[in-house]
Parts: C-alpha cells; sequence; structure tokens
C-alpha cells in the first residue's frame, strides 16, 4: 500500500470529507465529464526550422494534452505544493532533446498555478553540473518566467526513505520532492543505451541520491521500485523532439528527430510503452516496461485504456 | 592647510583607494565562474593585466608578448611619477598585510620604536634577478611569488571553498539535528541564511575543493602574521612585484621633501611607516622602499617632510639603490641553478611522460605551457566541476600548482572552454567551442580487472552513458558468458574508441568504483603532444586516415545498425 506523508493523509481526509459534503454538486465541478486516462496529443504541421512554431507547437501540445485528461486541476488541488520534474540531466541546449523541452515545463507551471497551486518547484538531480545544465537547458529561465521556484538540489539534504521495492530496501531521496503535494513527471524521450530507451521511470533516477549508478545493474526492478515508492497520479511524455542515438547525452542534431507529440496519462507504463514505440521497440522488449507491468504499476498496452488521440494544429 | 591635515586627507584617500581596490578583487573574483551564455565574466585577469611583473617574466621565459598584458605599462608609469605607490595603494595583498597589522596592534603598546632600513630589505631584489635570469633561460616562476598569483590561488582553492565549507556543514548539522524549543526550531533562522549565502555568495555552484589547499592556505597564514613581526614584511623583503617597482622608483617625481630647519628628530615619521623607508633622515629617504602613504607626513607635528614634484633628474636621496655587483651577479647565478635543478628530471626533458598530467584544453606543449603559467588558479576557479587542481609535483618543482585535471574529482565539461577564457597569458589557449570539443586530453582506459561487465559479470554502461562525444567514444559488443551457476548471460562489454575519446574524463568521474575508477583517463594521445601518442590515429600528426572503404567505420554504431536496439 501506499507509504503517505502525515500532510498527505491529512488533506486526503479532508479532501474526501470535503466531497463527500459536496454530493452531487462535486461532479460539476470537473471541466469533463468523463476525462480520458491518457492523451497522445500531436501537431498537424509545423516547420521544425522555426523556433517560434516549434515553442508554439510544445505549448499547445501541452495544453491539448492536458486538457483531454481531464486539465490539471484533476491532479493539483488549491494550494497544493508542486514539484515538476523534468529531465535536466545534460549540460546541452534543448534543440540537442536531451533534456526536457523548456516550454513543456514552463506551460507546465502555468497550468499548475492556474489550478491553484500554491508553489510550483522545478529542479532534478542532473548529470552534469546543476549550475550550467539548468542554464543550458533552458529550463531555468523558462520557469522562472512562468513563476515557478527553481530549486538546486542540495547534496547533503539527501534523507534516506524506506522504498521497500523488491531491489530497493531503502534509498537516499530529496525530501523536498517526496514530500510535494504532485509530483509531476514529464521527462523527454530519448535513446539509452543500456535500456534501450529512457522516459518517465527512468526520470526519478533523478529524485535519488548517490550511489544511484548502481542502479543499472538491475535497471529493470530499481526503475520499478522506485516508481512504486514516487506512485506517479500522472506524468507526461515529451516527445516533440526525440533523441535517436547516442543517448542518454547526444550531443549531435543527426541524434534528434521531431516526433511533434506530446502524451499525459495517469498510467506510467502506458506512457513509457508508448515512448517505446516512437522510438522504434515493443513495449515488451523493454526491461523496465515490462518489470513495470509485472510489480503492477500499470498496463503497457494503452490502447486497452480510455485514450484519446488528437490532431492539434 | 598645513601639512600635516592635508597629509591626514590623503591618508584617508589612500585608505578608500586602497578598500576599493581591495572590492575590486573580492568583486571579480566572485565573479569569476561560468555563466548561463558560457562566457567569462569580463575583466576577471585585470589584475594580472596591470602586474609589470607578470608580463615582464611571461615575456622573457616564453619570448611571447600577450597583448592584454601592455596595460602594464600603466602601472610601470605610475611607478615612475610616484614611486611605489602602487604598493601603497592599489595591491590587495597590501591592503591584506595593512589591515593583519591594525589588527595586530596591542591596545597599551609600548612606545613604538623606530623603524629603520635594514640590507635584509635587498632580498627582494635578488629575487626578483633570481626569477628573470631563471625566465631569461625559459623557466616561469614568479607566479610562486608574486603577490596577485598568490591572493588568486590561496582565495581560490582555501578561502572560498573554506567559507563555503564552513556555512554548509553549520546549515546541514542544525539542519539534519534539527534542534526545537517546542514550536520553535532553530532550523527556521538557519535555513533561510544558508539560502541566503548560497543563492548570491556561491550562486548555487558546488562547494569546490583543492588538492594542496592546506599547504597553500599555510603559506599564506604565514606571510600574512609576519606583519605582526615587522610591518608589510612581505612587500618589504620578498615581494618581487615590489621589487620591480621598485628598482623603477630609484627617481620618482613624486619625492619626499625635508623643510629646511624644522625637523627635530623626533623619529615619530620612522615609527609611522610601514616601509622602513627611512623618513626620518633627511636626504637619506629611500624612494625605493617607500610606499607612498604619506604615514610620515601625517605623522609630523612640525611640517617638516611632504611630497612634492620635482624633477626626476637629481637623485632624490644619498640613499641608493646599492645592490652590488657579485650579489646581483650571484642572485643571477642562483636563478640559473634553479633552472638546471628544475631540468634534471627525466620528465622534465621529455624522457617520461606523466600519465597523470592531464592538462585542461588548450595548453600548450608541455614546455611552453610552464613557461608562461602563473600558477595564479583563475582557470581552477572558474571549472564548473572542480576538476582543474593545482599540481603538487606531477609536473615536477617547475610545474608546481599549475593545473591538472584530476577526473575522480571533476572533469573536462564538454560544452565550457572557459580556462582558456580567463587564462591571462594564454598558457591555455582560448579554443573556440567546437575546437575544443576535438581536443584531446588524454585517453581513457578500461581496467578490465575491475569493470563490472568485464570482471563481475553485471551490466554497468554508467562511463557509457556519461561519455559526451557523439557517436559515443565507449561502445559496447554485447558477450556470452557463461555465470558461476552455469547459466549463460548476454553481457554488454564496453571499450574505448581512441579515435573518438578526448579524454574529457567523466567516465573514469562517474565510474561505479568510486577508490580505483574502473576506467582511468592518462595522458597518452593528447592533442598537444605528437610524441605522447601511443595509438595510431587520424588524429595523431604524421599519419592520414585510410580511404573509408577500408577505414574502420566511424559512423553512428547506434544509429540504423543498432545492435541491440530497434526491431
Amino acid at each position: 500500500m501506499a507509504r503517505q506523508t502525515r500532510r498527505d493523509f491529512l488533506k486526503r481526509t479532508a479532501l474526501t470529507g470535503g466531497a463527500l459534503a459536496l454530493g452531487p454538486f462535486s461532479s460539476t465541478l470537473a471541466q469533463d465529464a468523463s476525462p480520458a486516462d491518457m492523451c497522445i496529443a500531436r501537431f498537424k504541421e509545423v516547420d521544425t526550422k522555426s523556433s517560434e512554431a516549434v515553442k508554439n507547437m510544445a505549448v499547445k501540445l501541452t495544453e491539448q494534452a492536458m486538457a483531454n485528461i481531464g486539465g490539471m486541476g484533476r491532479f493539483v488541488k488549491k494550494g497544493d505544493v508542486v514539484w515538476v520534474k523534468p529531465n535536466i540531466a545534460w549540460n546541452r541546449a534543448p534543440e540537442l532533446a536531451a533534456n526536457t523541452n523548456p516550454d513543456v515545463v514552463a506551460t507546465l507551471v502555468r497550468l499548475c498555478f492556474d489550478a491553484g497551486a500554491k508553489t510550483v518547484k522545478v529542479g532534478d538531480n542532473p548529470c552534469h553540473k546543476a549550475n550550467e545544465t539548468y542554464a543550458a537547458s533552458g529550463i531555468a529561465a523558462a520557469a522562472e518566467a512562468a513563476g515557478a521556484e527553481v530549486v538546486y538540489l542540495d547534496k547533503t539534504r539527501f534523507k534516506e526513505m524506506p522504498i521497500q521495492g523488491k531491489r530497493l530496501e531503502k534509498w537516499l531521496v530529496y525530501p523536498e520532492i517526496a514530500e510535494a503535494d504532485f509530483v509531476l513527471n514529464c521527462p523527454v524521450l530519448k535513446h539509452h543505451q543500456l535500456s534501450k530507451m529512457t522516459a518517465c521511470m527512468k526520470n526519478y533516477m533523478g529524485v535519488v541520491g548517490e550511489p544511484r549508478g548502481q542502479w543499472h545493474q538491475d535497471l529493470d526492478n530499481c526503475l520499478s521500485d522506485i516508481t512504486g515508492f514516487m506512485k506517479p497520479s500522472m506524468c507526461v511524455l515529451d516527445a516533440v523532439r526525440i533523441m535517436t542515438g547516442s543517448g542518454p547525452t547526444g550531443g549531435d542534431l543527426a541524434n534528434v528527430e521531431f516526433k511533434n507529440t506530446i502524451a499525459a496519462g495517469t498510467d506510467i507504463i502506458a506512457l513509457d510503452a508508448l515512448g517505446a514505440k516512437l522510438l522504434g521497440h515493443k513495449p515488451a522488449d523493454i526491461g523496465t516496461v515490462a518489470a513495470g507491468q509485472a510489480a503492477g504499476l500499470g498496463k503497457m498496452d494503452y490502447h486497452s485504456l480510455a485514450l484519446k488521440e488528437v490532431e492539434v494544429s | 592647510m598645513t601639512a600635516k591635515r592635508r597629509a591626514t586627507l590623503v591618508v584617508w584617500a589612500r585608505r578608500l583607494t586602497q578598500a576599493a581596490f581591495l572590492f575590486l578583487f573580492l568583486y571579480l573574483f566572485w565573479a569569476l565562474r561560468p555563466r548561463p551564455d558560457g562566457a567569462a565574466a569580463p575583466g576577471s585577469d585585470f589584475f594580472f593585466r596591470i602586474n609589470p611583473l607578470a608580463a615582464a617574466i611571461t615575456w622573457l621565459a616564453s619570448h611571447a608578448l600577450v597583448g592584454a598584458m601592455l596595460l602594464a605599462l600603466a602601472t610601470v608609469a605610475t611607478a615612475l611619477v610616484f614611486g611605489r605607490a602602487f604598493c601603497g595603494w592599489v595591491c590587495p595583498l597590501g591592503t591584506i598585510h595593512n589591515a593583519i597589522t591594525w589588527l595586530g596592534k596591542r591596545r597599551r603598546a609600548r612606545r613604538p620604536g623606530a623603524d629603520n632600513w635594514t640590507a635584509w630589505q635587498r632580498s627582494k631584489y635578488y629575487l626578483l634577478i633570481a626569477l628573470a635570469a631563471m625566465a631569461l633561460f625559459g623557466a616561469h616562476w614568479a607566479g610562486v611569488f608574486d603577490p596577485f598569483s598568490i591572493l588568486y590561488r590561496t582565495f581560490t582553492a582555501a578561502v572560498y571553498p573554506g567559507l563555503q565549507y564552513s556555512i554548509e556543514d553549520a546549515a546541514t548539522s542544525v539542519y539534519h539535528s534539527d534542534p526545537s524549543l517546542g514550536p520553535l526550531h532553530l532550523t527556521a533562522v538557519t535555513e533561510p541564511a544558508y539560502d541566503f549565502f548560497k543563492a548570491n555568495l556561491f550562486m548555487h555552484r558546488e562547494r569546490q575543493v583543492f588538492i594542496g589547499a592546506p599547504l597553500i592556505l599555510l603559506l599564506f597564514a604565514a606571510i600574512v602574521l609576519l606583519n605582526l613581526y615587522r610591518k608589510r614584511f612581505w612587500c618589504r623583503y620578498a615581494c618581487p612585484l615590489g621589487a620591480l617597482l621598485g628598482a623603477l622608483s630609484q627617481r620618482p617625481v613624486m619625492r619626499l621633501v625635508n623643510a629646511e630647519g624644522r625637523c627635530n628628530d623626533c623619529g615619530r615619521c620612522a615609527t609611522q611607516c610601514p616601509a622602513a623607508a627611512d623618513p626620518d633622515k633627511p636626504g637619506k629617504w629611500r624612494p625605493t622602499e617607500c610606499y607612498a602613504c604619506w604615514n610620515c607626513v601625517a605623522a609630523c607635528n612640525r611640517d617638516a617632510i611632504d611630497f612634492k614634484f620635482r624633477s626626476p633628474l637629481p637623485a632624490p636621496s644619498t640613499a641608493k639603490l646599492d645592490l652590488g655587483k657579485r650579489a646581483m651577479l650571484s642572485a643571477g647565478l642562483a636563478g640559473a641553478g634553479g633552472l638546471v635543478l628544475f631540468r634534471l628530471a627525466p620528465q622534465a626533458q621529455a624522457k617520461i611522460y606523466n600519465h597523470e598530467l592531464i592538462r585542461p584544453p588548450g595548453a600548450r606543449l608541455e614546455r611552453e605551457f610552464v613557461q608562461r603559467c602563473l600558477k595564479c588558479g583563475l582557470c581552477m576557479k572558474a571549472c564548473p566541476t572542480n576538476g582543474l587542481q593545482p599540481t603538487g609535483l606531477q609536473a615536477g618543482l617547475e610545474g608546481l600548482w599549475t593545473p591538472v585535471l584530476v577526473p575522480q574529482v571533476g572533469y573536462c565539461d564538454y560544452v565550457c572552454n572557459l580556462c582558456g577564457q580567463v587564462c591571462p597569458t594564454e598558457a591555455i589557449q582560448p579554443l573556440p567551442l567546437d575546437q575544443k570539443q576535438k581536443t584531446k586530453l588524454g585517453l581513457a582506459v578500461f581496467d578490465r580487472n575491475r569493470c563490472l561487465p568485464w570482471a563481475y559479470d553485471r551490466e554497468c554502461m554508467i562511463c557509457e552513458e556519461h561519455c559526451p562525444v557523439s557517436p559515443k567514444a565507449i561502445y559496447c559488443i554485447p558477450a556470452e558468458v557463461t555465470t558461476r551457476d552455469g547459466r549463460t548471460v548476454t553481457i554488454k562489454q564496453p571499450r574505448v574508441d581512441p579515435e573518438r575519446c578526448i579524454g574529457c574524463g567523466i567516465c573514469e568521474h562517474v565510474c561505479v568504483f568510486r577508490d580505483r575508477p574502473a576506467i582511468r583517463v592518462t595522458s597518452a594521445n593528447e592533442s598537444r603532444h605528437t610524441k605522447n601518442q601511443a595509438i595510431l590515429s587520424g588524429g595523431s600528426s604524421g599519419w592520414k586516415d585510410l580511404p573509408s572503404d577500408t577505414a574502420a567505420p566511424a559512423s553512428d554504431p547506434y544509429g540504423a545498425s543498432d545492435p541491440y536496439g530497434g526491431n
């Protein structure tokens, strides 16, 4: 069962009570009577050479993908502290698709505030140095402009937390992330030599401390365990640009491909399965996805979910 | 206005000027850090540009004049007019010396005695002559003694990291123990203060830490504490920059002039003189020692002395800079002898190459590099990963405190070329980023007896994951191995492509083995040395790439032909 902090417990109790009290009115609050569990938003036509057009695409895709799964209000409550967790791993420019698209991050921050979030924090535990990586990725500037608090993880502040997974008994996790009311996992889709791909599950390597490199010795189980610990209620997969080779660092435009796609959904395994397909794999061939499904974290057959595919222009 | 009252104002003007230059130093030092646009803060090498010692010795040693350092001529001009006013008004190390002297003043001091010139004050000139002679034959050791090098080196290696350590460690121990009195938590105070320092003083940079920092700090502490024995001990007896400026101030335009018949030999002026320049001896004032601080004029109750502008032609005093021909010759020989001493090592004569001596990207050929390096540490302060460290003896005594990449501490960031941008003498050449990314610092080598996929049949590939070049220099070949219990498993075993590896060291930095990494970078194959090349490759000098049909495929091994991806 889910590990919950005291804050979570109190909040949920209050919310449940409130929802019960509201009774029949509560359904009218939802944006959509029956929101989808997952939405794949694709852009129709775009001139990928124009940075303005790409930005416009990233913003619109994010908005549409979110709107079709019930809007950010389905996941973020008024007064919430939200941690937006993009992939900000490498000291690389946005064009190289090594990190999440900064416009996607900024849009998600805005949607969180629109849904009533009190504080939106953005941060990651990068592989390169944080200061340079945050700047080069364009995410620090974009998130700050959207009103988020850009957090540089402090290596001295990780705390050992019980993971109680198949492989990980306990590990250093960043408390500020674990204690947020909602963690919005929003990675970019990339090639990875060992796990073949990196998407939502692997993005959680950015909430834990060293020596996280050891996880490579059993990536499938370690990523299942941390995903089980984080219990995502919703993730966003950025496939505007994806990295097709020399991952996860890339560094060459030849490794970048425009997929003009953003997917959002409540099932992290389904989103990673979609990522696998976009990279040309069968989802079942990806060890982390298979292990995640076996651990009961979700379903790789995303067509069996309430799926919406939309064309955006 | 009497000379005394005017001098009191001048003394205060000097103190303000000193404070301004000290703050300028602290600001430029603080501003020297990677910025979002990848460029160094402007003016980070300002103090080296106005430093005639650095310019002269670098020119002598490397036979190259660095254009930007011609600004040092302005300092030379001030010496010709105002004597060693640079020491008294500008030098931030001199200001620190003054501050320590002031702090060391005892409240109820015994009546201070006159502090007069001694022959030991000649020693700095001999040091300068030795350094110049050494430089003439091609060794650059001025950086060991140059005041700005000392200042930057110490602040980089010890003062700033020490400050950051103190603040971080204090706040972190409070954070983890979380002492509280009822609802009042101490962290409510310490955490905001900590955040403030992180955001504004340390700019969210990870703390730097340097090999050999304690020695650098102890030497600095010794230099500074010697002020308690003699005021401005370093400047009086040892500073080679002070000696150079002193040699230039033998006939300054501004000089100390005695008013006829006013002096009553009370000696007050000499007690206030930090330089032991003998202002109390009419006609025997020592312009080569005087910092033009005006303390003496402000101390005189009878307006007996004052600084006046006079023609530079007549000698201002009978106390000349008399170093002695034999002593000067000896100092020169000592310098040349020091050079020979440096070179009596196989490495100094390029008979062997130190595998640990991985120089920053753009560093010149080793000999030319040490002939320019000021050991100032600007590159180390700028390095975003803390990988650039001061050498101990890896580069011989000649290369003491020069920068070396220690990948276990930090790697060379693929998209950074700051070290070349900030180097005041172009010992590290300012390479454009695309060129820097092709510059090989060394070569990574696997230790197959430690590497997990090779020695322990486990997947790992962290090195491959981090390899920044594209296509990656580290590639993996799947191999079937039989485990202890007889199962056959497929493991991806990593290898290094010497054509692609640039020796940045990130593989070594991230290896799961933290004590002795299973992949290590050595200086072999470094671009700057044609002789330290082990591997026949298109990049090494004298060799050409084979035509592409016979050459090994250099195409992306993970693209369409990805052996374990795709379907």
